[in-house]
Parts: structure tokens; sequence; C-alpha cells
């Protein structure tokens, strides 16, 4: 008797992942792709009868795309394209079991095709779609647009706050962690809190191990909090008025964040360059980035956009912003990424 | 939600079948209590059913058996049981657990029980799961999830509702941490609060309730 309720109950939860594809204009769908160890969630929500799609790829690596979802997307974007927030493996509410040897970035390179793939057979070969790249997303996506006619899956990348090259990134932090802070300094703000960082950077100066990379990056994420011109942004906050309603496994977030954080994959990452590939990329590109941003400085997206062949690319920087532009300054990331799809797409 | 609705009647008939198989003193379920109730993983729903074998009870010291707060019993169980939780769009969880549980039952009737025990979970992905092989052939994975190994430990309160009426079952709010690994190479925890009924058919504490009533009278 046990054992056929249990079976029962087997054959009803797989009912749970019968296949849905809606095209409305306010659809919110999740399913998952499995690739070499785990399973990848993808959450479709908003119109999808536009046929265009707008890709989230989150930071990190570990980071979460429930984050990028706030109302304020929805209400902007989701009204016209269908959002795509994609957790990459080890991230959000993806889940494996023993898969820490494909955590690198050609898996997730190949992960990202696969993903694209899917969507297109779900909603239509011929849909448009943009990636949006944040972060340690911007490298993946960068990595993904420089190998061989990948590019041509999409129509365009909009990077924000990206990085391309983890030594130059470094490097352009430092100088910019260096600068900024004796500027703040000289105008007597926040002095006890630049005087450490300025010394840091003043010992260290090039060739970085992957202790000091961290260490600079750890600076990086403090800075922008120390001006005032930029606008605040609570994770935590976010996670408290995001979590119920948009359904975040809150644990499975952490547990992938603190695993990915520790990883060795970090250490790769850490030499990692493609600013010599850079050249490759023809798609329309939008840059946007925060002037404050430490992690990835602004001059590393003057990097990239100088680097691109594209001939349609755009370079906006938001005053307010530190590394979260997108939610730091969310009208002018919306007004932006709606323009640019609305002429590339 | 029918769905939910489903899984609960079907598990609840069960449990009342089982439960009222026989319930006398020469049962040879005495020594087994029933169990069903309704799992919260944070806002999820979920059923958690199962059976625990009464390990020992044991021995008091009568002269301390006060009306109050003193302790009526200390017994020892074995517990099996099967639960469901349903997290949308993330995962539908269905584990087996063997639980060690410690309860201590109070004289007028409230008892605090403390769980921990391993078990095993198998997880069903949140929503259709696709494969894509390198020719770029795209299929759709049937009951695609996971295996995990688990470990659960808890702690909780309830009545017990044969201290004092004739009436075999008490209730229990109860919070486990449900363990789950190899997770994406490392560990999930999860928080899962259990609040429902227990169905106790031979009462093990009779003997001991009257003697401790009569120690009152005294």
């Amino acid at each position: 008797m046990r054992l056929g309720i249990f079976f029962v109950i087997i054959l009803l939860l797989s009912g749970c992942q019968k296949e849905k594809i809606t095209f409305s204009e306010n659809v919110s769908e999740a399913f998952y792709i499995e690739n070499a160890g785990a399973s990848m969630r993808v959450l479709v929500q908003g119109n999808t009868a536009n046929n265009t799609f707008i890709m989230i790829i989150h930071g990190g690596p570990g980071a979460s795309s429930y984050l990028y979802d706030t109302k304020y997307i929805s209400k902007n974007l989701g009204d016209k394209y269908a959002m795509v927030y994609w957790d990459q493996r080890n991230a959000g509410g993806s889940q494996g079991t023993t898969n820490s040897e494909y955590l690198h970035l050609d898996q997730m390179v190949d992960d990202l095709k696969k993903v694209i793939q899917v969507l297109k057979y779900r909603y239509g070969q011929d849909m448009s779609l943009f990636l949006v790249g944040h972060s340690f997303g911007g490298l993946l996506a960068t990595d993904f647009i420089t190998k061989t006619d990948l590019q041509l899956m999409i129509k365009g990348l909009i990077n924000v706050d990206g990085s391309h090259n983890y030594p130059l990134n470094d490097t352009l932090t430092r100088i910019k962690l260096q600068s900024e802070g004796k500027y703040q300094v000289s105008q007597n703000r926040n002095v006890e809190k630049w005087e450490p960082i300025i010394n840091y950077c003043n010992t260290h100066t090039g060739n970085f191990t992957f202790e000091e990379s961290q260490q600079l990056e750890s600076y990086a994420a403090d800075a922008e909090s120390y001006i005032d011109s930029v606008k605040y942004y609570s994770i935590v906050s976010q996670v408290l008025k995001y979590a119920i309603p948009n359904k975040y496994p809150v644990t499975s977030m952490i547990s992938n964040i603190i695993f990915s954080e520790d990883s060795n994959f970090n250490k790769e990452l850490a030499v990692t360059s493609f600013s010599e590939s850079l050249h490759n990329v023809t798609i329309p590109v939008l840059l946007l980035w925060g002037k404050y941003d430490f992690i990835c400085p602004t001059a590393l997206g003057v990097d990239f956009y100088n680097r691109i062949t594209s001939i349609e690319k755009r370079m906006v920087i938001s005053p307010v912003s530190g590394h979260n532009l997108i939610l730091q300054d969310k009208k002018l990331f919306c007004d932006e990424v709606n323009s640019f799809v609305l002429k590339y797409r | 939600m029918l769905k939910t609705g489903f899984y609960i009647l079907m598990i609840f008939n069960f449990s009342v079948c089982c439960a009222q198989a026989d319930s006398t003193a020469k049962s040879p379920f005495k020594n087994f209590d029933f169990k069903l109730t309704y799992l919260s993983s944070v806002i999820y729903p979920g059923v958690s059913t199962g059976i625990e074998y009464f390990i020992k009870q044991k021995s008091l010291d009568k002269s301390k058996l006060k009306p109050g707060n003193k302790i009526l019993k200390k017994e020892r169980f074995i517990s099996g049981n099967l639960n469901w939780y349903h997290h949308p769009d993330f995962h539908d969880n269905l584990y087996l657990t063997l639980e060690w549980v410690k309860r201590k039952t109070k004289s007028t009737g409230f008892i605090s029980e403390f769980t921990f025990g391993p078990g095993f979970s198998r997880t069903f992905n949140g929503g259709t799961t696709y494969s894509v092989n390198d020719a770029g052939d795209i299929s759709v994975i049937k009951m695609a999830g996971y295996n995990y190994a688990l470990i659960t430990a808890g702690g909780g309160f309830g009545y017990d509702y044969s201290v004092r009426k004739n009436f075999s079952c008490l209730i229990l709010a109860k919070m486990n941490i449900i363990s789950m690994f190899p997770y994406n190479s490392t560990i999930y925890f999860r928080p899962v609060m259990e609040l429902g009924i227990r169905y106790i058919p031979a009462r093990r504490t009779s003997s001991v309730l009257k003697q401790h009533d009569s120690n009152s009278n005294k």
C-alpha cells in the first residue's frame, strides 16, 4: 500500500514537469536545461508574443538571476519583451550533485549556447535575442561572442559593468581606488576609510597575486559606499523584498555563492583575458557603466569599446552608479535597453 | 492545488486505514505510533507521514511525580517518515528519513522532542527539463531531478491528549533542518516546519499516569 502511494506521488510529481510554452503578454514560466552535471533554471517572464527576448547573464560567479528580477524591470522591459533569467551552473536555483569539475568558462559557454538553443526551440528560431552581461556575466558573454560564429545566435550585447580581462581589471581597479581615494581624502571625506585603501594601493603596484586581486576586489566593493553621490543599493533589502513573491530558493542561493566564491574557478578567472579576441565582435553593442564602479572601472568599458569591430556601438555612463547599475540606475538601464533593442531587434 | 489536495487525501486515507486497523493492547501495532503532519518549508507546502516504533521508556522516580511541570515520562522511538514539499519553479522534494526520537512528556501533557537521523532525498526539477546534444538535438528528460543523501535534525513542542484525556493522539509543532549532499558539490540546508497529529494506538503510559494520579491524590 505504502509503495503504491509512493509511486502515485512519483507519477503526479512528474506531471509538474509537463512542457508548458506560452505566447502572451504576461508570461512566467520556468524550465531547466541539464548539461554536464547541472540542471540550470531558466525563467521566462513578460511579453513572449513580441518575439523579442532579453537574457540576463548574472554576475558572480555563483550569484543568481533572481536578483535582477524586479518590479521595475518587469514593468518597463517585461511589458514589451520577454525577460530571460538564467541561473548559471552552481548558482541560484540551479541544481546538481558532484559537478565541480565542470565549473569552468568553456563549459559555461557551452551551457549558454545550449540555453539559447532551447529558448529558440521553445519560442521560435526567428526570435530576436539580446544578452545582458553584468560583471562576471559580461566576461562570460564576451567569451561567448568572441567564439567562432556564436555571436550570430544573438542580435546584440548589452555589457553592464562587465569584465573582459581580469589582469587589466585589477590594474584599473588599483588606479581608480588610488586616484579617487586621494581626491576624497583631499576633500576630507571618509578619510579614515580611504587611507588604508590608498596605502594598500601604494604598496601593491602590479603583477598581482590571486590574494592581492581578491583584496583589491574587496576594497573596490566597499569603496563605492564611501562616495556620497552613489545611489545606495542593499542586496539584503532586495532579498527581503522579493524572496517570497519571486519564490527565491534562498538556501540554495547561499550554498551556491559560498561554494563558487571559494572554488578554484576564481584562480582560472584571475588570469583570463579576451582583449586579443575582441576584434571578432561585429554585432551591435551597448555598454552601460557606473561612474563609480571600482570593481570593473569605466576604463575597462572604454577598452572594450575601443577593441570591438562593431560599427553600432554606444557607451553610456551613469553618474549615480557603482557596480550595480541595473539596480542603482534602473531608469537609465531600462531606457537605454529599450532604445537599443527597439533599434536592432 | 487540486494535485496537492489529492496527495493530502491519499496520505491521510492511508494513515487512517493503518491507524484504525487494530488499536487494542493486543495489536501487533501497539509499539507503533502513526503520524500525519502538514509540512511547510518556509512558505512552501508539503506533507509528512510516518510511523514511530517505540523502543523504550525510561523508568521514573515516582516520588518526583508531582502535578505541575515535572516530567512524567521519557521515551525513545525510531521513526520512519515519508516527506514531500513543493517549491514552485525550483523543485519538489520527496524524502525518506529514519530518525531517532527523544521525547519528554510532562504530567500536564506538554511534550518536547528532539530528532536526528539520516535519509534519502529525490528531487524533481520545478519545470520541464531539456537536454541538448552536441549536434543541437533537443530532448525532454522525464522525471528529471537528483538523488541526495540527507541528514535531518529537529526539535519541537506539542501536547499529548492521552495524558489527561482518553484521546489517543498528540499534536506537535516541530522545526527541522534538512541537509542534502552532495548538492552542487556542497551541502544544501533547508528549514522545514511540521504541524500535525500523531495517533498512538495503545498507550504505554496509562499505568504510569494512574500511578501519578494516585500519588497526587495522597
